[in-house]
């Protein structure tokens, strides 16, 4: 009997460890940077080569993510409007990883012709100072056309922004 | 005599039917081309069905009720490239992969040749936009010289790539 006591004790404990551990590191956290406004740069490809479809299909997708995910002020590359913004922060893309892949190939094999895009996000302030680095993947394994994995790449990144950015509208 | 004039008359006629002619063309609004606009253009939901014509400067897009334009003067860059996609697409080639036999990857075999059109352009605060289109193949080429001609920029010269970026080659993994 006192055996089963000890034991249940110790599960106690061991259970209050553990939900303990996910509750310290959302304190230790850090805090979110302020940011009032994103402006989204055009998507660079200057080492890769990159069909220009994928180029148009990663900037057109990252922004209409970014403003699904709660950015109520998405300026887009040359906007004169964001000049005049406080808090914003600019969001630089460089791609560094491409595989074209093959639809066919997937559909065929289910296992080959995967299209994949690994692009370096950098937040910066206006002036360029880096506030945040981050390599996000894009990827298409089974279903759907290969510019698909520019809709990955979009969902993660916006993901990556909004974990990262608090902005006004979403205080 | 009279007939070395009619000679020179003719003459003289045909060459200068032969510069007006294609000026006359040039001005001449292009045929509808059956499109699919993939993304980018404002108002209009993406994979929408369409027609695609360049008139009065203006490249113009309709989809049911609804149209479209850009002006040429606004395109910063205009890229064609070819394509492929599924013969069998949509919600029955979704379907057909639950042939039995392996029936629906037979299916996707089967591919229809297409050219995608992009198009870089500037709205009136100098926001960039990016617009794709897919449509038969032979068509995206002759689009792009009308909207070239009407005061778009382009800086592709055949190629499939824009202005930052070199020509790409598919199916070949490129990893820093």
């Amino acid at each position: 009997m006192n055996r089963i006591l000890k034991e249940g004790i110790g599960l106690f404990f061991l259970t209050v460890v553990f939900a303990a551990c996910p509750l310290l590191a959302q304190k230790n956290k850090p805090a979110k940077i302020k940011a009032a406004a994103l402006q989204v740069e055009m998507i660079q490809s200057d080492e890769i080569k990159l069909p220009a479809e994928f180029q148009v299909a990663l900037y057109e997708n990252l922004i209409r993510q970014l403003e699904k995910n709660g950015f109520s002020h998405v300026y887009r590359d040359g906007d004169r409007n964001a000049a005049s913004v406080a808090d914003l922060v600019v969001l630089h893309s460089t791609v560094r990883g491409f595989k074209a892949g093959s639809e066919r190939a997937r559909q065929v094999t289910t296992v080959s012709g995967a299209t994949s895009i690994t692009v370096h996000c950098q937040f910066t302030s206006p002036e360029g100072t880096s506030l945040l680095e981050h390599y996000v993947n894009g990827k298409v394994r089974f279903f759907g056309g290969n510019l698909k994995a520019t809709y990955d790449f979009a969902k993660k990144a916006a993901h990556v922004a909004n974990e990262n950015f608090s902005t006004p509208s979403r205080e | 005599m009279t007939s070395r004039t009619t000679i020179v008359l003719v003459g003289v006629a045909s060459l200068c039917a032969g510069l007006v002619i294609p000026v006359a063309n040039a001005q001449r609004a292009s045929s509808p081309v059956k499109v699919v606009q993939l993304t980018g253009l404002v108002g209009v939901k993406d994979n929408a069905k369409g027609t695609l014509s360049v008139e009065n400067g203006q490249l113009h897009f309709v989809h049911g009720k609804a149209s479209s334009d850009v002006s040429a003067s606004s395109i910063q860059d205009v890229v064609t490239a070819a394509d492929s996609q599924r013969a069998v697409g949509g919600p029955i080639g979704l379907m057909s992969m639950a042939a039995p036999y392996g029936g629906g990857r037979v299916l996707s075999l089967f591919r229809t040749k297409i050219e995608t059109l992009t198009v870089l352009y500037r709205d009136a605060d100098g926001g960039l936009h990016g617009a794709i289109f897919t449509m038969p193949v032979g068509t995206a080429d002759g689009i792009k010289k009308e909207l070239v001609a009407q005061g778009a920029h382009t800086t592709a010269t055949g190629d499939s790539t824009p202005a930052t970026t070199p020509s790409s080659s598919p199916n070949k993994e490129q990893k820093q």
